[in-house]
């Protein structure tokens, strides 16, 4: 039985407007990773997650519920769905389906980014349980009031903190604060980079050579967004790693389903498969760039092909 | 809403429909891109037609009023009609008392009017008469795409609809067969016409002909045997002179990744002589009568509208459904009443409303595709996204 959207819908920004992010989390799956290697707390420069890696955990383990809920086969009657919906963003309840491994993964990516990032010589903090989630999924369903108000206050944190310029390591995240925010935030000059960019910029160099072949998966919101394209590539190739094309690719990528999977995972998982076939036509070493594209797309490719951050390779290679 | 989702998961589950699409979307998007790469001045000619169609915008009762005045010069009749029933009394009163036989090219503006529903109430006997539209009225469903209506019905669906029409016609029979059929069928019906209807790719306000677009020949026998030929088009099809609405159509056509159109007819008044002592006779081999009704419906009052005007640049070429993920799924099933896919929730939210729009609007991924293809460059993301904050 299809999820009623309204209830999905009010969840979410209920959830980033009262507790930060649509989901939230615990502070050690949170910034643990950043702790481990002692990056410095706030700054001139920091490196801004936005809450994304960090978040994957725990969207797999509710996309799964709401999927459970979708298919019908837990709960039951109608009337009770928007209180069981409300429950799956309850962290609490949710904590048995949360990967402690999956935890791990996403703070090993993004222990390598930080470690891209310093490589290119550039120094920076992060701000640790200060961070919140940009709010880019409230700009995306259209709550623009809801959308400014967090905005805001995301804003003024950085602001509290000094920060000047942030380093954002994700597509949606680098789109709405380069481009959303200066529309919905008073003043709003932070200048923001992304460690792509950064990486291809400062032109670090491989210390060893990978003798793969993959496919890269590019995320909508780099490609068409931000033309952020021929960095990915340029960073794999030097790095000797053989770039397969899809069917369809760079400016004509297709979406990996990921932006309606809290609305109906059976819809985006569709979307998901769709692409998977494309990519496993080319080659089964799949790169994502967006942790969103990440969770989609090994939902849907389980057994087809295999999923992994760029960050990984590039740390492989790089470091 | 939970219907919209219900709506989209039977879709899901209908596999003739699923398999349709996946073989449409294969070679429509190769096609397209194919056509442009082959004839690039394509797209410089798109481009051109955004600009042309945006002052057209600006002054469109202006043109309007010049539209109707060419096409009364070539001895037309020309209307302007606000709402569908506007439309469905006009062509009432043109096709007057007694039960007529009427051929009709597929247009999706008459979908919007439902004028053929509404033909067929008042008693007279209707045929589509493009093949794929042909068996969208057989089977009493929607058209799944702009230009390739049946993507979804197979070979064997086709057969069983065609019976309806043809006794002769067998389930065993190949897809030529079956054309073949359709094509004897329909060779009577467009001779034996009262009436042809039509709707127009383009419309030349310099001179008030009209300009359609079609690979398979159904166009021209529907516009130029019947007696009294009827052309129905909004008021956003429009273009300046006969050479920008030459243009539109034919960016229309490569980007639908048909080029060239096998066919492109341009009408421009009744079929006429002077040849004996230069006396001028209506109606020689071609239609006596042209009506051209120019139909408004909801698009005058969205070119006010901050956010919807710019989806009335949409020429309709489809592009930006066979490039939509959730449209490769699904088909128009993720739209409303009449337009699907991307272009359709703008469509939808211009023609029913912003409130049937929104709800489908929730499942646009943003993925922006629909504007990187879009050969009017139309900012479909944003137009969706402002229909979402409606929800």
């Amino acid at each position: 039985m299809p999820l009623p959207t309204k209830d999905v819908l009010s969840m979410i920004v209920r959830n980033t407007l009262r507790k930060g992010s649509p989901i939230s989390i615990p502070s050690d799956a949170a910034s643990g990773w950043a702790r481990d290697i002692n990056l410095p707390k706030g700054g001139e420069t920091v490196l801004y997650t936005s809450l994304l890696y960090q978040m994957v955990p725990y969207t797999i383990a509710s996309t799964k519920y709401l999927e459970k809920l979708e298919r019908g086969s837990v709960g039951g009657a109608l009337l009770k769905l928007g209180k069981m919906v409300s429950s799956v963003f309850d962290v609490s309840k949710l904590a048995s389906g949360v990967s402690q491994q999956e935890i791990s993964s996403q703070h090993e990516i993004l222990k390598r980014i930080a470690a891209l990032i310093k490589k290119a010589d550039i120094k920076f903090g992060y701000l640790y349980d200060d961070e919140l989630y940009a709010g880019t999924l409230l700009y995306d369903f259209g709550r623009d009031k809801d959308f400014a108000k967090h905005a805001k206050g995301v804003y003024d944190i950085f602001k509290r903190n000094g920060v000047g310029k942030v380093i954002t390591i994700d597509p949606h995240t680098t789109h709405v604060l380069r481009e959303v925010y200066p529309k919905f935030v008073d003043g709003f000059d932070l200048e923001v980079e992304n460690y792509l960019e950064i990486l291809v910029e400062k032109e670090i160099s491989p210390k060893r050579k990978l003798e793969i072949s993959v496919t890269v998966h590019d995320p909508c919101y780099y490609a068409r967004y931000l033309e952020i394209i021929d960095q990915p590539r340029e960073l794999l190739s030097r790095a000797g790693v053989e770039i397969r094309e899809p069917f369809r690719t760079k400016r004509l990528t297709f979406c990996c389903g990921g932006p309606i999977e809290s609305l109906s995972p059976r819809l985006s998982e569709e979307v998901a498969s769709l692409r998977v076939s494309e990519l496993k036509e080319v080659c089964e070493n799949v790169v994502t760039m967006c942790p969103f594209c990440y969770v989609s797309l090994s939902r849907a490719g389980q057994g087809r092909v295999q999923v992994k951050d760029i960050s990984l390779h590039l740390g492989e290679a790089y470091l | 809403m939970g219907d919209i989702l219900s709506t989209i998961f039977s879709a899901l589950d209908n596999g003739n429909l699923r398999t349709g699409l996946e073989r449409s979307v294969r070679n429509l998007a190769p096609a397209s891109i194919r056509a442009l790469d082959t004839w690039p001045y394509l797209v410089e000619l798109a481009e051109h037609v955004r600009k042309v169609k945006e002052e057209v915008f600006q002054n469109i009762d202006y043109y309007i009023d010049e539209t109707m005045k060419s096409v009364r010069r070539c001895a037309g009749h020309a209307y302007l009609a606000k709402s569908p029933d506007e439309v469905k009394r006009i062509v009432d009163d043109i096709i007057g008392d007694g039960r007529k036989l009427i051929v009709k090219a597929k247009s999706m503006v008459t979908e919007e009017i439902q004028l053929r529903e509404h033909l067929i109430a008042k008693g007279h006997e209707v045929y589509e008469t493009d093949l794929g539209e042909l068996l969208i009225q057989l089977s009493g469903g929607k058209p799944m795409h702009a230009i390739a209506p049946a993507i979804h019905i197979t070979k064997e669906e086709a057969a069983r609809l065609l019976k309806k029409i043809d006794p002769d016609v067998r389930d065993d029979m190949s897809i030529e067969e079956l054309t073949a059929r359709v094509r004897l069928f329909l060779r009577e019906k467009f001779i034996k016409a009262d009436v042809g209807i039509s709707g127009a790719n383009s419309i030349a306000a310099d001179s008030g002909a009209i300009f359609l677009i079609s690979n398979e020949g159904n166009i021209r026998n529907s516009t130029n045997l019947p007696p009294v030929l009827i052309s129905i088009t909004g008021v956003e099809k429009i273009m300046p002179t006969m050479k920008d609405a030459f243009f539109q159509a034919l960016v229309q056509s490569g980007y639908a990744g048909l080029y060239p159109p096998t066919y492109l007819s341009v009408i421009a008044g009744p079929s006429s002589t002077a040849d004996i002592e230069y006396h001028r006779v209506y109606g020689v081999h071609g239609a006596k009568e042209m009506h051209v009704i120019l139909y408004d419906g909801g698009r005058r009052k969205a070119l006010k509208d901050e956010h919807l005007w710019e989806q009335l640049l949409c020429l309709r070429c489809g592009r930006c459904q066979a490039e939509c993920p959730i449209w490769d799924l699904v088909g128009n099933t993720w739209g409303g009443r009449v337009y699907g896919g991307p272009m359709g929730i703008g469509w939808t939210a211009i023609i029913e409303g912003i409130d049937k729009a929104a709800p489908l609007a929730m499942f646009c991924l943003g993925c922006r595709k629909c504007r990187e293809v879009c050969p009017s460059k139309i900012d479909m993301p944003s137009i969706i996204r402002y229909i979402k904050s409606k929800f």
